[in-house]
């Protein structure tokens, strides 16, 4: 599935969208990690479908998954 | 979906610096409405913070910007629910490199008395801080940057 990035995620991984296979939200964490140097000890959010969501979650492949560094509007 | 409910779609982002005269022909187009007695605004202007010997030149900035429209029409829905002689309520919010001294952020709500149109734009500003996908790269002038986040 396709993941967006952005910020200084974005920046780390040299794209703002990388592709990751992933069948649930743990799985992505685990292989986010791996794809990304240095996101281990980065803060940063995961949302799916336009939400942050914290609790594992089954993936059916459709959804609009995006990494999200800490927010600085305003 | 029944008119009344129906949500136009409106998008809070903005190509480069809000200009002040922008902001005075927002005033401007509430002239018409005798309903409204009080007008508060919000302006984010950036700041040369220095950081490490470093000065900040300009903040360029970037958003997920479907999801940062979605979480402000639920904050509008919430304001509206909240304030309900709250008139109307605009948020503009820059995006690419402005520079310090420019305007980036614009929260503006009319309503018949002064309290509700002052309470509602604390709430907006500080939830869209808080809620919205914004990031901020600080450029220094002396070169280089760094991320910048809400505290």
């Amino acid at each position: 599935m396709q993941v967006l990035l952005f910020g200084m995620i974005a920046e780390k991984a040299g794209a703002d969208r990388i592709q990751v296979d992933a069948s649930s939200l743990d799985q992505l964490r685990t292989r986010l990690v791996e794809r990304v140097e240095g996101l281990a000890t980065m803060s940063y959010a995961i949302a799916v479908d336009r939400r942050v969501v914290q609790q594992d979650m089954p993936f059916t492949g459709t959804e609009e998954i995006a990494v999200l560094p800490p927010f600085a509007g305003g | 979906m029944s008119e009344v409910n129906a949500h136009r779609k409106r998008d809070i982002f903005v190509e480069g610096a809000i200009a002040p005269s922008f902001i005075s022909d927002s005033i401007a187009k509430h002239a018409t409405r005798h309903d409204i007695g009080a007008h508060e605004i919000f302006l984010g202007q950036v700041r040369a913070d220095m950081i490490g010997g470093r000065s900040v030149e300009a903040i360029e900035y970037t958003a997920y910007a479907d999801m940062a429209n979605e979480q402000m029409t639920a904050i509008r829905e919430e304001a509206f629910a909240r304030w309900p002689q709250m008139t109307c309520l605009h948020v503009h919010h820059s995006l690419g490199v402005i520079k310090a001294g420019e305007l980036c952020f614009f929260v503006f709500a009319s309503a018949t008395h002064r309290q509700q149109a002052r309470e509602a734009v604390a709430y907006v500003t500080d939830e869209v801080k808080k809620r919205l996908p914004i990031f901020g790269k600080e450029i220094f002038a002396e070169g280089g940057h760094v991320w910048k986040t809400n505290s």
